[in-house]
Order: C-alpha cells, then sequence, then structure tokens
C-alpha cells in the first residue's frame, strides 16, 4: 500500500493515535476523561511494544498501567469528588510562557530528531529480544545490581507511604 | 561497597525494629553501622581502583570512596543533630527513610551506568519528598513534601528522557561506552545524542537547585523541618554533585562545548539570583536555603574547568566538605533557635544570642564566616581553590561576578552575626543545649578551622 509495509502502516497509525490521545489528555478539562484518555494512550504505546517484538513489555504495560494504576487514579478522582471542571484557569501571561517554553522544547526535539532516520542501527534487535526468558536471562546477570537495589527503592516507597497515610493519634488518644 | 551493604541492611533493621522492639538500642546501632561503614571504606581504597563490580554496574574508585567518606562523615554529624527526630512518631520509619536515603547517595558517588544513576537519584529522592513531609500537622511541611514530589517526578522525567536518547546513540547505558562513543565519532555524533546531554544536564542542575530550576529550594527547605533541611543540603547536595561531576567531568567530558556555554549561564544566574534575594530574606532558614543556591553555583564553576582533570575533583571533594561541615553547625544553631522561637527561625530571633547561649554564637559565627569565604576558615579555601581552576580560562569573567555577589553574601551572613552580639535580646533567659550537641558544635567548628589550616590534607588527597 502507496509503498510502505504493513508495519511501517502501523507504526503511523499507533504513532498518530498515541499523540492524539496524549494531547486530549492535556486538553480535556473533565480530569474522569483525562484519565480515561491515558488508558488509551497506554494501550497505543502498548501497541508500540509489539512492533518492537517485546511482547512480555506490552502485557505487563497494560496489566499494570493501563490495569492497575488508572484504576486506582479513577478511584482518587471519584472518593475527592473531582469530576466536575474545577480546575482554575491560568492567567494568559503564565500560558504564554509556558507555551512558548514547550513550544521551545518542542522544537528542540524535532530539530534533534530530524535526519535520525539514515542513522545507522548502533544495536540491532533480534526477534527473540522480548520473550520472558531472554528478559530474565539478562535481568539475573548483566542488570542483577539495579534489580536487586530496586527492591530498596520500592521499600522506600512503601515505608514512605504508610508513614504519610498512618492516621495520626488524637489529643485523646495520647491522653489516655 | 561494603559500606552500601552495611547501610541497605542497617535499614531493613531499623524496620524489624518496630517488631521486635528494640527502638531503643537502634540509635547507638545505627550511629556504630555509619562508623563500621566508614572504616570499610578505608580498607577498600586503592585496593580495587577500577575493578568494575556487577557487570560494571558500580565502581567503587577512590573518588567515590572520597566522596562516600563525605557523606558519611557528614551523615555520623546529621544523626548526633537530630537526635530529637528520632524520639516522636514514626520512629523506625524515619530512620529507614533516612538509611535508604544514604543508599542512594553513596550510589550516585559510584554509579558507572546509566540504570545505576536513575536508580540512585530516585532511592536518594523518594525518602527525601517523604520527609520533607513528615511534620504531618504542619501545612508548610506537607506543602514542601508535595512540591519537592511534584518538581522532583518532573526532574526525572527530563532524567529518563535524556538517558533513552542517549542510548538511542550510543547503544548502550555505560558510562565508559558512551566516553568511548564520543571520543570515537566525535565530529558525527547525531543531532539527537546532544539534546539528550541537555536533558540529563537540565535534570542534574534541578537536582542541584542552580537557577532558573532553583524555585522549589526555599519553599522546600522553609517548609521541612529543620534537621530534614540540614539532610538536605549537605548530604542531598553532596551526593548530586558527586553524580553531576562522573557525568559531566568524566563521560560528557568530549561534548564539553556543547554544555558548558550554558552551564557558565547557569552559573551567572544562581550567582546574582540567589546572592540579591538571600540579602533580602528575614528568615535565616530561607536565606540558608537561597545561600546553598550560590553553593552550588561555586561548585559548578569546578565543573566548568573541565580540564583540569583531577584538580576539579578534589576542588568539589573540598568545597562540599566544607561546606557540608558549616552547614550542619549553622542548621543545629538554627534548629535550637527556632525551637526556643517556637519555630520561627525570623533574624530577631537570633538577636542577643551571644548573651544567652555564648557557644552556640561563636559556633554560628565561625560557620557563617566560613560560608561567606572570609580567610582561615574553610570556606575561603574552597572558594580559593574554585577560582584558581578557572583562572586563564575564557570564564575569567564568572571569577569577577563570583567576587561581586559573594561581597553581597558577607552582608546577609553577617546580618545574622550582628544580630547576635549587637542587639538586645526579647527574652533574658538562657538556652539549654544537650550535651551532645553542644560537643557537635565544637566539633563542626573545630573542623571548619582545622580544614582551613591544613587544606592541602583533602586536595592532596588522590595524590
Amino acid at each position: 500500500m502507496l509503498g510502505y509495509t504493513i508495519t511501517q502502516w502501523l507504526f503511523g497509525v499507533l504513532s498518530l493515535m498515541a499523540i492524539m490521545f496524549a494531547l486530549m489528555v492535556v486538553f480535556t478539562r473533565n480530569p474522569v476523561n483525562s484519565v480515561l484518555y491515558l488508558v488509551l494512550t497506554f494501550f497505543c504505546i502498548a501497541g508500540h511494544y509489539l512492533l518492537l517484538n517485546a511482547q512480555f513489555l506490552a502485557v505487563v504495560h497494560i496489566v499494570v498501567y493501563a490495569g492497575a494504576i488508572m484504576v486506582l487514579f479513577l478511584f482518587i478522582i471519584m472518593l475527592m469528588n473531582l469530576n466536575a471542571d474545577t480546575e482554575p484557569r491560568k492567567h494568559i501571561v503564565t500560558r504564554v510562557i509556558a507555551g512558548c517554553i514547550g513550544g521551545v522544547l518542542l522544537f528542540v526535539m524535532v530539530g534533534a530528531l530530524k535526519g535520525a532516520e539514515q542513522l545507522q542501527l548502533v544495536q540491532g534487535g533480534s526477534s527473540q529480544i522480548g520473550l520472558v526468558k531472554n528478559l530474565g536471562k539478562v535481568l539475573f546477570t548483566e542488570f542483577l545490581f539495579p534489580f536487586e537495589i530496586a527492591s530498596i527503592l520500592l521499600l522506600s516507597a512503601l515505608v514512605g507511604a504508610i508513614m504519610i497515610g498512618k492516621r495520626e493519634k488524637t489529643v485523646e488518644e495520647i491522653g489516655n | 561497597m561494603k559500606g552500601l551493604f552495611i547501610l541497605s541492611g542497617l535499614g531493613i533493621l531499623a524496620m524489624l525494629a518496630e517488631i521486635f522492639k528494640f527502638k531503643k538500642v537502634l540509635y547507638p546501632l545505627v550511629l556504630i553501622g555509619i562508623i563500621v561503614a566508614y572504616a570499610l571504606g578505608f580498607t577498600e581504597w586503592n585496593a580495587n581502583f577500577n575493578i568494575p563490580m556487577f557487570s560494571n554496574m558500580i565502581r567503587f574508585d577512590n573518588v567515590a570512596l572520597a566522596f562516600s567518606g563525605v557523606i558519611l562523615a557528614t551523615s555520623f554529624f546529621w544523626f548526633i543533630l537530630a537526635n530529637d527526630y528520632f524520639e516522636k512518631d514514626h520512629i523506625t520509619d524515619h530512620f529507614a527513610l533516612v538509611l535508604f536515603a544514604l543508599v542512594g547517595a553513596l550510589m550516585l558517588t559510584a554509579f558507572s551506568n546509566m540504570t545505576t544513576l536513575f536508580l540512585g537519584i530516585e532511592i536518594l529522592s523518594i525518602p527525601m519528598y517523604v520527609l520533607a513531609a513528615s511534620r504531618k500537622r504542619d501545612l508548610a511541611s506537607n506543602e514542601a513534601g508535595f512540591k519537592y514530589l511534584i518538581m522532583g517526578s518532573f526532574a526525572s522525567g527530563f532524567l529518563l528522557f535524556g538517558i533513552a536518547l542517549i542510548y538511542g546513540a550510543t547503544g548502550s547505558f555505560d558510562l565508559m561506552a558512551i566516553r568511548a562513543y564520543i571520543s570515537h565519532n566525535g565530529s558525527e555524533l547525531p543531532a539527537f545524542f546532544y539534546a539528550g546531554v541537555l536533558l540529563v544536564l537540565v535534570a542534574m542542575l534541578f537536582k542541584v537547585s542552580a537557577a532558573p530550576f532553583h524555585f522549589w529550594a526555599p519553599d522546600v527547605y522553609e517548609g521541612s523541618p529543620t534537621v530534614i533541611t540540614a539532610l538536605m543540603s549537605t548530604i542531598v547536595k553532596t551526593a548530586a554533585f558527586a553524580a553531576f561531576m562522573r557525568l559531566f567531568l568524566v563521560t560528557f567530558g568530549g561534548v564539553n562545548e556543547t554544555w558548558g556555554m550554558i552551564l557558565s549561564v547557569v552559573i551567572a544566574l544562581s550567582l546574582v539570583v540567589s546572592n540579591i534575594t538571600a540579602a533580602a530574606q528575614q528568615s535565616v532558614k530561607r536565606m540558608l536555603a537561597y545561600s546553598s543556591i550560590s553553593h552550588a553555583a561555586f561548585m559548578l564553576m569546578a565543573i566548568l574547568a573541565n580540564n583540569r582533570g583531577m584538580a576539579s575533583v578534589s576542588a568539589i571533594l573540598y568545597y562540599s566538605l566544607a561546606y557540608s561541615i558549616g552547614s550542619i553547625a549553622a542548621f543545629t544553631v538554627v534548629y535550637h533557635v527556632s525551637k526556643e522561637e517556637n519555630g520561627s527561625s525570623n533574624l530577631e530571633a537570633f538577636n542577643g544570642l551571644a548573651k544567652r547561649h555564648p557557644l552556640m554564637a561563636v559556633c554560628m559565627t565561625v560557620a557563617m564566616l566560613s560560608l561567606a569565604g572570609i580567610p582561615v576558615t574553610s570556606g575561603f579555601f574552597a572558594k580559593y581553590f574554585v577560582f584558581s581552576l578557572l583562572i586563564g580560562t575564557s570564564f575569567n569573567w564568572l571569577i569577577i561576578l563570583a567576587i561581586l555577589t559573594s561581597a553581597v553574601g558577607v552582608y546577609y551572613y553577617f546580618k545574622v552575626i550582628i544580630a547576635m552580639y549587637f542587639k538586645a535580646p526579647a527574652k533574658h533567659d538562657g538556652i539549654t543545649i544537650d550535651s551532645s550537641h553542644a560537643v557537635l558544635l565544637l566539633l563542626t567548628t573545630l573542623i571548619t578551622i582545622a580544614l582551613g589550616l591544613v587544606p592541602n590534607f583533602v586536595i592532596e588527597i588522590f595524590g
């Protein structure tokens, strides 16, 4: 079709959808809609992982992000009753400055990535790369240290969440 | 390396203390653990120089060991300062979080792979976000924690984006491989590699709170509990600079035209903005926050002089040691004064401190002189070594700017000294402090002066 392969078509469509949904996340004024668009963005990115032969990553991405974390997000928004358009409008000067700075970053990124398609691949991917077996092998050999030390990161996040979230003793309880 | 394991183990032990009820012995246990970790660092000195560990994920060479030494020594002093902090609620949680933050700090001194860099930054940051918000009933503390979390996550996003672009160009996370890649095809690097380096630069500038990425720092420093502010401005800063140095002095040294000019503008902005705003502050804690931005600019100047090799490294080492020790002394005094004044650290609270507690006034004076960079104290030599690195390069104008803004710095540091000695106190009753804090004050003051008398002890540490 038009000189492009199926993969290239898929890549183009998925990218377009991912960018569109990501923009909708920012532009929607209703937080619930915003979260739902974020879920759609995650699905598009999972599609990209599939195109890159990273099947395991794609599944984990959907289960963890689109599933667990987004549900948590929705819960919090509903519990805090944020589903109305409560976001205050920023001052016009703030919006113009923010737009300029974001635009400069976009300009730099587009400029930097222009012409990158002609570069030689530094690391060729193999079709087996995304299998759980290979992933596990890399995690337990080359990336053993980061893999183990990540447990400290998760542990400190856990302790922190409990510390912040735990109900303090009220004055009466301390008095008793 | 062994220090890293000991601190991780101590952190986990701290959490077990809640279950097995040995909270009382935890405090001495942690102090002993830090001393042991420090001592084990000596056995590794020169021993496994340049031996990569865990497929070159982490490398405790002499530079890493020296910076871990600074971090461990400062954390020992910090634990003495913070003994009150561990006597209220959530004792074991606080211990665990601080110890995990130290693990992250040690990783940042020794990483040799982008994955360990990212994990180190996150392990250091996440406990800090929580600790900043640890005074749960205080609105300012909540705000500090929240602001720090949002801004910090944003910076981490930049860091990840930068690492991804660099990986895209070089095909490796390994610092040595990236360095080899730069020197191998120096002239024809793809454009997005430079974009990646700049994104990493932005993230690191945020972590060291240099202008214009400093907006979070004053609010977070002021809102957090005073002891946590002391932790942020000493250990977090030292670790962030060790990482900054490893990245830009060693790994990205070959592309310094890309980041050199930007860094010099950032330094100039930091010097001007921080010193002028600090002069207008009424709260001493907030003033110290702005002063930490200006000290960050000085340490960045040493990184800017990237062709001086080990001289830059030892200048940063000396600067971070002098600054950390001076800050611990200053924050100990601020802690006691603000406790006396129900949490306020305004300049008026320091009025007549010399009459109420002469020792604190003397130690605060030495700390302020050191931070201002007055001779004989270590702060003077710290600045002197940085200037000597930059003299003769194309950045001479920065030295002139730094000296001019330092003069402004002298003004606001002396405001504290004048308040302590020449203003009449509002209350006349004396302040009592722990004997351990008195020893801590004496010790940090002596080290500040001793480092100024024999600076070569640190400067020539790498031989």
